[in-house]
């Protein structure tokens, strides 16, 4: 293996409990993440992407359930099986120091009442048994507001006296303070305008070239973000990944019938994409307590096969470095 | 608190009280049109008195009367009592009581305000931190057996009448066990002192009156909580802080921190009113507080003294509002520093 392994998933399984049925939102899902790396994750609402943020790290809190498979995380060391540890351990040594998520609503994402240097005393306290580390922490966390473009005084400040903007760049700062190996971002961008959207792209960019993060993982629904910043993309439909692909590949020629309609229905397209026009998939991504037989997309393909019907298909390597789920590829 | 916080803070002191000036205003008005407008006439029950202690003679009642409408302004147009109301309250003089002739309306309440406040603030706080500490671990421990058993209880108890509650406790605990007294705030024929006997005398009687206001406003303080934390462990900060790996105790104090903000006002609310007393529980149990000479007042339309009983009850409630707006903007830096006026 020529990259360093920072995350993999095997054959994940996380449902919601509902009453006496699960819905599925991540089912049998495996890839990997290397060293370096930028991957985009995305599909459409429901699709699952959300919560697999929180498989990743683990977080698997009433009703969600982790039914099997396996979560390892590099920590530097050694390989960590997540899935084994108890949610105490998560919580000290993983959550914050090894992963860290920007969520989706960054603006009430900071504790309201608490000044943000209050907020990093608490976070270095839960972490580390002495608080010794806490002046040199300090000195960090200024110097990281500074990265993003905010004052290093602004730490003193409490979350509602900065704008929507710094905020979010405030959130970052903060999810990156204990030098995480994986940031998983998860839909950062949705709620900005376009200059602060260009803003944290770059930001997350400069964190991972001077390797404060080593990878991040991009959960959106927004194809022309991913293309900016990601190097790979995971597409996921119905709780499954459906392709797995380098993002220029995937631009270029979208394996996938999904991965295809997705492009297809981008409304601010990429050159690329544009002289193909737009389209949309006809139909609804189907009722995750009780997906279809077969592959889970059929109902709505345009080649849909008898075998699609019958068989799930798997995630198969098609080329050196491309994944996809489809018959048609898959003979 | 650093220096630049003081100026926005002094700001938000003052429009308060100005507001609190207006307000005060209002309610003085409509508590005095209020009693005026319960028909009857609140000189007819003295006059009869007067009649049967002294010699009938009717002249001597009308030159009573005369003299008593003097007194009071009873006869006068509405707008000069008003203005005559207005101008004693403004010297700082509540009037003379219709009823207890010739006492000053102060005097009359005196004796009965140390004993509900000692009713009522003690229940009230006691209330307020049982009922908080359940709602918030209930919240916190959502769909366990701890939680069905918190929410439900409370369900049941913040539905029950608070009068009927007292009647049941005095069934109970007085009639059939005998073990508490029935009624009073001292056994009968004791003098108040600070004599051992009397203060345990009074600790005797002052438990079914206190467990009856406790236990009745246990259950919504606790319902009120519990959906305040399960909302707040869902918030946004909540789970950022739970994502970076916050202890569950840390994000627990976090929450119950954000959660007393609206409950503090609640209790001030509270508070405040306690001057008032407790009127239904204080009857049934027969203590000497505000809700008993207010009940009295009420039936006999003694508008001075029903005036007087509100006139210092919107005062402390007042009061308390002003406190609560002033520890708010000390424990809420979105208030203190004013949100929303662009900093």
């Amino acid at each position: 293996m020529k990259d360093t392994l920072i995350l993999s998933l095997e054959n994940v399984r996380s449902y919601y409990a509902k009453g006496n049925y699960y819905v599925k939102a991540v089912d049998g899902v495996s890839f990997n993440i290397f060293k370096g790396e930028v991957v985009g994750i995305v599909g459409e609402s429901g699709s699952g992407k959300s919560t697999l943020s929180n498989v990743m790290i683990m977080n698997i809190k009433k009703p969600l359930n982790f039914i099997e498979g396996k979560v390892i995380l590099n920590v530097g060391a050694n390989f960590l099986e997540l899935n084994t540890l108890p949610r105490q351990e998560l919580q000290k040594i993983i959550w914050g120091r090894e992963t860290s998520i920007v969520p989706q609503s960054a603006m009430n994402a900071l504790m309201p009442t608490k000044k943000i240097r209050d907020f990093i005393s608490d976070l270095v306290k839960d972490h580390f048994e002495r608080a010794l580390n806490e002046e040199e922490i300090i000195e960090r966390a200024k110097q990281r507001f500074t990265d993003v473009g905010l004052s290093p005084n602004d730490i003193y400040r409490y979350p509602f006296e900065l704008s929507g903007g710094m905020r979010q760049r405030a959130v970052i700062a903060m999810a990156t303070l204990l030098n995480p190996r994986l940031l998983i971002c998860d839909e950062p961008t949705s709620a900005l305008d376009v200059a602060n959207q260009k803003l944290v792209l770059k930001t997350l960019e400069q964190l991972r070239k001077r390797e404060i993060v080593e990878s991040i993982v991009f959960i959106t629904h927004d194809i022309a973000t991913v293309r900016q910043i990601a190097t790979r993309m995971v597409v996921m439909y119905a709780g499954k990944i459906v392709e797995n692909s380098p993002v220029e590949d995937i631009i270029k020629d979208p394996l996938h019938p999904y991965s295809r309609g997705l492009l297809l229905s981008v409304v601010t397209p990429e050159p690329e994409i544009k002289k193909r026009g737009i389209s949309f998939i006809p139909g609804t991504p189907p009722d995750l307590a009780n997906p279809p037989i077969g592959c889970r997309f059929h109902p709505r393909c345009p080649y849909k096969m008898d075998i699609c019907e019958k068989e799930e298909p798997p995630l198969k390597k098609v080329d050196t470095n491309r994944e996809v789920a489809c018959f048609l590829f898959n003979k | 608190m650093p220096k630049t916080a003081l100026k926005p803070f002094l700001k938000y002191v003052g429009r308060r009280f100005f507001f609190l000036i207006l307000t005060y205003f209002v309610a003085i008005t409509i508590i005095f049109i209020l009693p005026r407008a319960i028909p009857g006439n609140p000189l007819s029950q003295l006059l009869s008195r007067i009649a049967v202690q002294g010699a009938a003679n009717p002249e001597t009642i009308s030159n009573v009367q005369k003299s008593l409408m003097e007194e009071f302004g009873v006869g006068k147009p509405i707008i000069v009592q008003y203005l005559s109301f207005l101008g004693r309250l403004f010297r700082g003089d509540l009037g003379t009581s219709i009823n207890f002739y010739p006492k000053k309306c102060l005097d009359v309440l005196a004796p009965f305000i140390p004993w509900t406040l000692f009713l009522l603030i003690p229940a009230t706080l006691t209330a307020w931190i049982i009922g908080n500490t359940l709602g918030a671990v209930a919240g916190n421990k959502r769909g366990t057996w701890m939680d069905n058993l918190v929410l439900n209880t409370s369900l049941v108890i913040s539905q029950i009448p608070y009068y009927w509650l007292g009647m049941l406790l005095i069934y109970t605990f007085s009639v059939k066990l005998g073990i508490f007294p029935t009624q009073g705030g001292y056994a009968q024929g004791l003098l108040p002192s600070f004599s051992f006997k009397f203060i345990t005398s009074v600790l005797y009687h002052y438990v079914l009156p206190f467990l009856s206001i406790v236990i009745a406003a246990i259950g919504g303080w606790a319902i009120g909580t519990r959906l305040l934390v399960i909302y707040e462990l869902d918030a946004d900060y909540t789970i950022f802080a739970v994502n970076l790996g916050m202890r569950d105790r840390t994000v627990f104090k976090y929450v119950f921190r954000n959660i007393l903000l609206p409950q503090i006002t609640g209790l001030a609310l509270n508070l405040g009113s306690a001057l008032g007393g407790a009127l239904i529980t204080e009857l049934i149990f027969n203590y000497p507080g505000t809700g008993y000479i207010l009940f009295r007042a009420l039936s006999t339309l003694d508008y001075p003294l029903i005036q007087a009983i509100f006139v210092i009850l919107i005062v402390a409630i007042y009061f308390a509002n002003f406190i609560v707006d002033f520890v708010y903007a000390i424990v809420d830096p979105r208030i203190r520093l004013g949100q929303g006026e662009g900093s």
